[in-house]
């Protein structure tokens, strides 16, 4: 096992080990985060707190979405003020910080809002990511002073979080030319994929908790183009998934690892170390060989 | 790696080699074909409508006074729009006739509606339905309305009316009639693997099945698109002033992920990365529950028809 596939294991063992014991020193300290009183809201009802077990009590079958990540527990408080509409307040653990920004990632769209690592306000919804917490601040209706207090409250929440966190390195890896803003989705589970990317019904790339994975859009000359890296654990994992996926997917492309699909789009595959570098739809051969090697030399650079 | 059944991938979507009920529909290949032609449930009460024997039939009916441009219901124009719908899905002259149809005086009717507090099911289509159900002869005391109880209290139902608002879900692709049922099991997260792509497998517990009498999905103001923990955005809701009634729950379902998708597509110029809505197709595939390709099912669309989209 070469040097980089130590690191990544080791980053994978970590993640998996953080997620399975709920272990994180800022768990105990969540409600602390929030304040009680901020612009003539209070807190209101009880505060709730919801775990693994208990998450969909709170978000129904969208908690699936958050139990793809390592998520470990939410705190929830709800601020009331009298003629204004109330506002909550939902901190989640997300276990580590690649996790806070990929559940942070796995809808972003709007600009950034500058609170915490990465964030975005809009329709009464703030959400921000900053260390190993995810955190959403929702109005029940628009004001612009329940808007006010909803940026105060997150910057309250945000300043109170001690270490900050930085963004999973698998994302440093996406070419920053072409790439759409606010496009890069980081995840763990096939299911997820198919949210943003349907591939196929089965899970052909072996994704799993042990997996980390990006899916991104390129904005290219004469069309867009999808691309998605997935690190493995090891170099033997990942060639298994980049065979997987040709014999399925793109089996006209066993040898060369590129094929023109039906649609006339460019797809291709190649493994670099335990990362497998896959182009969808690329408008042309070229841009498609382009993106796999400008990721190949970030790779490289980074020693990934 | 991955089971040995043939893979189906997006390429399979692609050539058109898949289902057309996803092709047309949800965008994902169905999974086979076995068990779409099974018989409809053996306890179905003699005489009442089932969703096979009726093929598959959507009514979609719409009144621009529905919703008011502020949002607020408009109680007598959803009665009006109720039944000329089940008229219309039971081929009646009169809406009392059509409801005979589908309950009796010696049921016991449960009204599994949605509570969901964001976007639940409007008190005044509980109450037309009521209304109706009370002028087919069932008893005040034989009607219950319930949601995330029915488990218990509508348990020793003897019919059910299943009735919710339509809108996207962020892990089953959309929330409709076929998802209303998840409150009969003890265990909701159960279902919830694969995009809860087994939801299809509650329609068969005893506790529900062969009793439903009726599906009703409220398209008055659908969500289309969802963000945050509820999934839920007010700027992806809109005015639609609409219900989609049919016998096969897969069908309505069918019909209202298309909806989606296509407002979705109006509003965004593509269609946004939404989960497939995956238990409509194995509903039909796997446990035969109803038809999902929209080629199969008639739709039938009365009322206003400006912006219906589909």
């Amino acid at each position: 096992m070469s040097v980089r596939e130590v690191g990544w294991s080791l980053a994978v063992l970590l993640w998996t080990f953080l997620t399975m014991t709920g272990c994180q020193t800022g768990q105990t300290h969540m409600h602390r985060l929030i304040p009680r009183e901020m612009a003539g809201w209070r807190a209101g009802d009880e505060d709730r707190s919801y775990d693994r077990e208990t998450i969909f009590d709170y978000i129904n079958g969208s908690g699936e979405v958050y139990l793809s990540y390592g998520f470990r527990r939410v705190f929830v408080r709800r601020f009331v003020k009298a003629g204004e509409p109330s506002i909550e307040v939902a901190v989640f653990d997300m276990g580590s910080p690649e996790d806070a920004f990929g559940i942070f990632s796995f809808e972003q769209e709007d600009a950034n809002l500058n609170i915490g690592e990465g964030s975005e306000y809009a329709a009464g919804l703030l959400r921000f990511w900053k260390g190993s917490f995810f955190v959403c601040v929702s109005v029940e209706r628009e004001t612009p002073s329940a808007e006010r207090a909803a940026v105060a409250l997150a910057e309250e929440i945000a300043g109170g979080i001690e270490a900050a966190g930085t963004r999973p390195s698998l994302v440093n890896l996406l070419p920053e030319e072409n790439l759409v803003a606010n496009s890069a989705r980081y995840f763990h589970q096939h299911a997820s994929l198919n949210y943003h990317y349907f591939l196929a019904d089965r899970n052909i790339l072996d994704l799993s908790e042990r997996t980390q994975a990006v899916i991104a859009q390129y904005r290219l000359a004469e069309g867009k183009s999808h691309l998605l890296l997935v690190a493995y654990p090891d170099a033997e994992k990942a060639e298994a998934a980049l065979d997987s996926f040709l014999a399925r997917y793109l089996p006209e492309g066993k040898a060369a690892g590129i094929a023109q699909t039906e649609d006339g789009g460019w797809t291709g595959a190649r493994l670099h170390e335990q990362l497998v570098i896959i182009v969808l739809d690329a408008p042309s051969r070229g841009d498609a060989e382009a993106l796999i090697q400008s990721v190949e030399s970030k790779a490289e650079a980074e020693n990934l | 790696m991955t089971e040995d059944r043939e893979v189906i991938t997006r390429r399979d979507f692609i050539r058109g080699m898949t289902s057309a009920a996803l092709a047309a529909a949800v965008g994902l290949p169905v999974i086979g074909c076995e068990g779409a032609s099974e018989s409809p449930p053996a306890e179905a009460p003699q005489g009442a409508p089932t969703a096979r024997e009726s093929s598959a039939r959507v009514v979609l009916v719409r009144d621009a006074r529905a919703v008011s441009g502020r949002g607020q219901l408009n109680a007598e124009a959803i009665e009006q729009m109720l039944d000329r719908a089940v008229a219309s899905l039971l081929d009646e002259e009169e809406p009392e006739e059509a409801w005979k149809q589908l309950v009796t005086p010696n049921d016991s009717v449960g009204i599994k509606t949605n509570y969901w507090n964001l976007l639940p099911t409007p008190k005044e289509l509980e109450a037309a339905i009521k209304r109706r159900v009370l002028g087919a002869g069932v008893s005040e005391s034989s009607i219950r309305i319930d949601d995330r109880g029915a488990r218990r209290t509508l348990a020793d139902c003897t019919a059910l009316i299943n009735v919710r608002p339509l809108r996207s879900h962020h892990w089953a692709g959309i929330g409709g009639c076929m998802k209303n049922y998840i409150m009969f099991v003890r265990r909701a997260s159960s279902y919830h693997s694969d995009s809860c792509a087994d939801l299809g497998a509650i329609w068969q517990l005893p506790i529900v099945r062969g009793k439903t009498r009726l599906n009703v999905l409220a398209v008055l103001t659908p969500q289309f698109y969802g963000r945050g923990p509820h999934h839920f955005d007010r700027r992806y809701v809109w005015s639609y002033g609409g219900l989609m009634v049919s016998l096969d729950p897969v069908a309505v379902d069918a019909v209202g992920a298309h909806l989606l998708r296509t407002k979705r597509r109006q509003y965004f110029g593509q269609d946004r990365p939404i989960t497939p809505t995956k238990h409509v197709a194995v509903a039909d595939a796997i446990y035969g529950r109803g038809v999902s390709d929209l080629n199969k099912i008639e739709l039938i669309k009365l009322g206003w028809m400006e912006v219906v989209l589909i």
